[in-house]
Formats: structure tokens, C-alpha cells, sequence
């Protein structure tokens, strides 16, 4: 008979995931399952809506990445109009994003990731939050973050009227231009920016890179997939967030596949199992092989990371150096320590803060060319941008009258749902023992191997009271004998 | 002093989006109010919520909640001091409310006590599929649960 281990959420914020852990009777893991039990149904709302409306729409799929949804949404709707959209609006449009970037990636690695590292992964759950952060690094960082945070939010605000929730991108390009009493104002904010991803990346060097076991579980731990990586570069293979080609790797580096956003369709499939709603993406050409490492496995991760590890260097110099840094600390490419991807974020954060600064010295971007109005209904368009969470692909097919007739989206935690179903396993095998009773920080670690990826299964609910409570159940012989409740 | 009313939710996300429907209607009543201010939709979560709160003197949320043993239109007044339970749970991609509250009092924002936060939670049936109507069994208590929270927030308004 099997133990069974349940890590799930009673309530929901940014979706309802649930971890399965079923145990051997000796006490070890026997399997684990990372289920999606709920049917999200998106797709389907939006047929039968003028498609561009679907830029408005989908930005209330997800109250976290909100602009991204936007930005790949639009790209689409572009597409089924004829493509037409002048250059000044893909770089206000970039612009915004980059700003949204630093925006999500503070909130990432302040609330969710530090809490493990600068508290402790097995701390006290009382202190483990970004009130624990604080306590120990000071208020006047604290007091950094959060105002780095809102200068983030209030760029966002200036270029396209509003952070969150947009309505600014049109097709054909967007509604507003940037003033140069706007320029002016977002400049000094960018400076300030600049400096705080300078002042994140000393913090991550002093709290996690100088602490010998953070390092060792980041590098040795069971933290590690031997898989593709997925994300979009530009024409010199520098990281690009908001447009270009996406490169495929396979574990040991090499290119599998270079595509433009027309042709996704040609290297991605989904495959379906019976005991999740969310499909688990993978590399057409190779076939489904299941949940296996190694080189020949059709499975890839889209995250921060992964980016960073399809890519041959940043777009930006002080990004650049930071880029080489990190990898030639985590002994080259690819890194295959998912950890490392909080410190990607940090390198990707730089890179966001030198392109505000290139833009906001752009004397183009305070142009009157921020759009053509279509001429023409072509009738399909796809747009991939980079996600905060990984490669997130909206593609849209209408009719003759510009009548929305199909969409699929494949979006950032659907590219990762394998890897964190695989790399959730590994964890679970590594930390309960037999013999060794499952505590509150041992399951924080499991949760930390998922948790690295950010996943988000989409929604923006916030029914009360707001966070996702987590209950864990250990079944013995069919009955249940320990129950955790984290409040 | 000033007053914010406050709708949570998402408007295409079934019952979800109860707090944004009342936040609407109880605009169209109270607007005009002495001190006074709405943010009839607000779908954002964590530390955004800070943008959003600070500043105020007393908050009033209309949120959707589940309870295990709810009916869709019940509906629970408290204050934020309830919230304080749950504030040092994890959330998945952002701090919840109480934490973000706690951390804005901390980082010395203008944040109401929470004496001052009164939240009303709607019981709902579906807030995971996407639809621009909210359940019939929602939809048919929603007239009066709008009733009833107006009474209570004009009484909260007069104290």
C-alpha cells in the first residue's frame, strides 16, 4: 500500500496547482504528480469577438503579466491585419515592456525568491515572506524596493497610459505617443533604475553567492533538469524580450531550431495526459518521449535561465558583463541549474534598465508615427514575446469581417509544465527519506523546485483572503494519519 | 478623512467578478459623497496593492470569497485584523494582502490601520472559468446582497 503526499492549495490567486506525492511503504517517493485540475476554457471565450478587442481582453487573463498578454496579443491581431506597424510603435511597445520587466522581476525576486535565500529555505514560515526580507536586510532597502518598484509601475504609466490592464496597443500600432515632457519625466526614474539592478545584483552576490550552502544546493542539489532551453533572440542572438526569433537548444548547447513566430506551429506540439488540464509542450520533430532527461529528450524549459542559455550574449554591455559572469560562475553553457534562474532575472533586469536608458536617448521616440490604421483583414496573425515565465505565444485566425474564428495560446507555464512536473520529482525523491517524516521545511524545498520557474496558471482572481493556503495530507494504508495547514 | 471604496476582481472570470459589479453600482449611489473616492476595479494582487491603498485614512474592499460551507450571495463584514492570520502564508508570485499592508506600515506608507479596513466578501460558486456573466445562483442573489451591502456601507460612512 502507498502513502500519498498531497501539497495543495485550498484557495487560489494565481491559479489552483496541486503536488501529489505518492510514497513506497518504506517511507521513499514511489512518484509524484504536478496537476492542473481545472479547465481554464479562454480559448474558446474570445471566438466570436471582434479581434481587436482581444489586445483589451486578454490582459485580464492574469493580474501578473498583464502587458505581456498585451504585447503577444497584439502582435497577433498586427498579423491579421496585414503585419503593418511603423517602427516608432514596436519601440514604444518594447519601451513599456522593458519597464514591465523590471517591474515583475523586483516583485519576483524580493517577495517570492529572497524569502528562501535571504531567510532560509527551511526558516520558520512566520518570517519566511518579504517581511522576514526586510527584517533582515533593513528598512531602507525595503524601502528601495518598493520605490524602485513604483518608479517601474509609473514609466509603464507615462508611455501607455496605464500599468496595468492596458488598452494602449492597437492594430497597426498604439493609441499614444511619448511627449517630451513625458521623456523627461521618465528619465531620471531610468537612472535610478539602472543604479537599483546594480544594487540587486551586489545584494545577490553578498547574500546568496556568499553563503558556501545556498551555492552548493543551487549547483548540487536536486534542482536540475538535463533538457532543452527555449527563448527569442535577435538577429545577433542577443536576448530579446519583446520580438525576434525563437532558438531552441538542446542540453548540451547545441541549436535545435531557429523559427519565426509564423512557424511555431511546425516545431511545437502539445501532448495531453489524463490527469491534468494543461498540456505539456514539446519539440515536434523529436516526438513525445515522455518525461526523460538527456540529449534526445523532446521536453525544453522557457524561463529566464533558458534565455539566457539560448542565447549567444545580451543586447546591452553592463548586461553583457553580468551575463558572462553568471555563467562563467556556474561553469558555462547551458546552465542546467534551475536556481540560477533568480539570478538570471537579475541579469535580464539590467539589460531592461540599459535599453530604457538607449530609448529614452532615442531621439526618434518622442515621434508622431506611432501608427498606420489597417487597410486590409488577412485573417491570422501569431505574436510570441518572452513572458516574464517563459515564451508565451498567442496565435489568432478571423473571418472576412475581422471576426475572431480561433485562438491558441500557448503561454510561459505551459512550455515549463514537464519540466516542473519532472524536476518536482527529483526534489521529492532527494529530500523524503525513509524514515525521515516530511517537515514543513522539507516540503518548502520541494515547493522551492517548482517555485523557480514562477508559474502561473492564469486568472487574477482574488478571492478573499488572497493568498494560495497550502494543506499537505500524508496518507498511510489508505488512511490519513498527518495533516500540515500553513496559516 | 478620506475613504476609498475598493472593488477586487476580475470582470471576465464568472463570479469573480461580484466586487468590481457592486464597487460599479455603489458608485452610481454614493458618488458625490464627501471624501469618498472609488477604484470600482482593481485585478491586481500583492505588493501593487500598495499604488493603490496608500494614502487613505479608511479602506472599504468588496471581494468574492469560498468558503467550504458558503451559499453563492452570503456575504461576511470584518475588518483587515482578520487577515492578520493568514499574512505570513507564501503567495505563489507576490505577497498577499495582509503581508503587503504590513510591509507598506512598515516602510512608513500612509496605510489605514486595520480598524479602518472593512471588507465585505461575497460568497461565490465559479471563479476559475472565464465568462462575462456571473452563476445563476449568484445572479439571482445579487439584487438584494447589493441592497444589503449598500445599507452597510452607508452606515460605515455615517459612524
Amino acid at each position: 500500500m502507498t502513502k500519498r503526499i498531497s501539497i495543495d492549495p485550498i484557495t487560489r490567486l494565481e491559479g489552483h496547482g496541486k503536488i501529489e506525492i505518492f510514497l513506497n511503504d518504506d517511507g521513499s517517493v514511489r512518484d509524484t504528480y504536478f496537476q492542473i485540475p481545472e479547465l481554464r476554457g479562454f480559448e474558446r471565450f474570445v471566438v466570436g469577438r471582434p479581434i481587436e478587442e482581444l489586445p483589451r481582453i486578454v490582459t485580464r487573463i492574469c493580474g501578473v503579466c498583464p502587458a505581456s498578454h498585451h504585447m503577444a496579443s497584439a502582435k497577433a491581431v498586427d498579423g491579421c491585419f496585414g503585419g503593418e506597424c511603423p517602427p516608432l510603435a514596436h519601440k514604444l511597445r518594447d519601451m513599456y515592456y522593458h519597464a514591465h520587466y523590471i517591474h515583475s522581476h523586483i516583485a519576483h525576486f524580493y517577495a517570492l525568491a529572497a524569502p528562501d535565500f535571504v531567510v532560509g529555505p527551511d526558516a520558520d514560515p512566520a518570517i519566511r515572506n518579504i517581511l522576514g526580507v526586510v527584517a533582515k536586510v533593513g528598512l531602507e532597502i525595503g524601502t528601495q524596493v518598493i520605490r524602485a518598484r513604483a518608479m517601474a509601475q509609473e514609466i509603464q504609466s507615462i508611455i501607455g497610459g496605464r500599468s496595468t490592464h492596458l488598452v494602449w496597443c492597437l492594430p497597426g500600432g498604439v493609441a499614444k505617443g511619448l511627449k517630451k515632457e513625458e521623456l523627461e519625466k521618465v528619465k531620471p526614474m531610468v537612472a535610478q533604475l539602472y543604479d537599483f539592478t546594480q544594487f540587486s545584483l551586489k545584494l545577490f552576490k553578498d547574500v546568496v553567492l556568499g553563503n558556501g550552502q545556498y551555492v552548493d544546493l543551487i549547483l548540487n542539489g536536486p534542482y536540475t533538469l538535463d533538457i532543452g532551453s527555449m527563448g527569442l533572440v535577435d538577429e545577433n542572438n542577443a536576448v530579446n524580450f519583446y520580438d525576434g526569433k525563437v532558438r531552441v537548444i538542446d542540453a548540451e548547447g547545441k541549436e535545435i531550431c531557429k523559427y519565426a513566430p509564423d512557424d511555431y506551429f511546425r516545431h511545437v506540439a502539445e501532448h495531453v495526459e489524463s490527469w491534468t488540464y494543461l498540456k505539456f509542450p514539446y519539440l515536434r520533430a523529436r516526438g513525445w518521449k515522455g518525461f526523460v532527461e538527456g540529449n534526445g529528450s523532446s521536453i525544453y524549459m522557457a524561463t529566464p535561465l533558458s534565455r539566457l542559455n539560448v542565447a549567444d550574449r545580451m543586447a546591452t554591455p553592463r548586461a553583457e558583463e553580468a551575463f558572462q559572469e553568471m555563467f562563467s560562475t556556474l561553469g558555462g553553457k547551458p546552465c542546467k541549474a534551475l536556481m540560477a534562474a533568480h539570478w538570471a532575472r537579475l541579469v535580464e533586469m539590467v539589460q531592461n534598465a540599459e535599453m530604457l536608458q538607449r530609448y529614452c536617448d532615442d531621439p526618434e521616440i518622442t515621434g508622431e508615427s506611432f501608427r498606420v490604421v489597417p487597410q486590409r483583414i488577412t485573417g491570422e496573425g501569431v505574436g510570441i514575446v518572452e513572458a516574464m515565465r517563459g515564451t508565451l505565444t498567442h496565435h489568432y485566425t478571423c473571418d472576412a469581417k475581422g471576426i475572431c474564428k480561433s485562438a491558441n495560446l500557448i503561454v510561459g507555464t505551459t512550455n515549463n509544465n514537464a519540466a516542473i512536473h519532472m524536476v518536482t520529482k527529483k526534489a521529492a525523491q532527494h529530500f523524503i527519506k525513509p524514515g525521515k517524516e516530511p517537515t514543513e521545511g522539507i516540503l518548502n524545498m520541494i515547493e522551492m523546485a517548482f517555485r523557480s520557474f514562477d508559474p502561473c496558471f492564469s486568472c487574477a482572481t482574488h478571492s478573499l483572503p488572497g493568498q494560495m493556503p497550502l494543506e499537505v495530507r500524508i496518507w498511510k494504508n489508505g488512511d490519513l494519519y498527518r495533516r500540515f495547514e500553513r496559516h | 478623512m478620506r475613504t476609498l471604496l475598493l472593488g477586487m476582481g476580475n470582470p471576465i472570470l464568472s463570479d469573480d467578478a461580484v466586487g468590481v459589479r457592486l464597487a460599479t453600482d455603489l458608485k452610481a449611489r454614493l458618488i458625490g459623497t464627501p471624501g469618498l473616492e472609488f477604484v470600482p476595479e482593481c485585478s491586481v494582487g500583492g505588493l501593487s496593492l500598495l499604488d493603490v491603498v496608500s494614502g487613505y485614512d479608511r479602506i472599504i474592499v468588496l471581494d468574492s470569497i469560498r468558503t467550504a460551507a458558503g451559499r453563492p450571495g452570503d456575504w461576511y463584514a470584518f475588518t483587515a485584523k482578520r487577515l492578520r492570520e493568514t499574512m505570513h502564508l507564501s503567495n505563489i508570485h507576490d505577497t498577499n494582502f495582509a503581508t503587503a499592508l504590513e510591509l507598506g506600515r512598515r516602510l512608513g506608507h500612509r496605510i489605514a490601520t486595520e480598524d479602518d479596513i472593512f471588507i465585505c466578501a461575497i460568497e461565490v460558486e465559479d471563479n476559475v472559468t472565464f465568462s462575462d456573466t456571473m452563476t445563476s445562483g449568484l445572479e439571482a442573489a445579487y439584487p438584494t446582497v447589493r441592497e444589503e451591502i449598500l445599507r452597510e456601507v452607508m452606515a460605515l460612512l455615517e459612524s
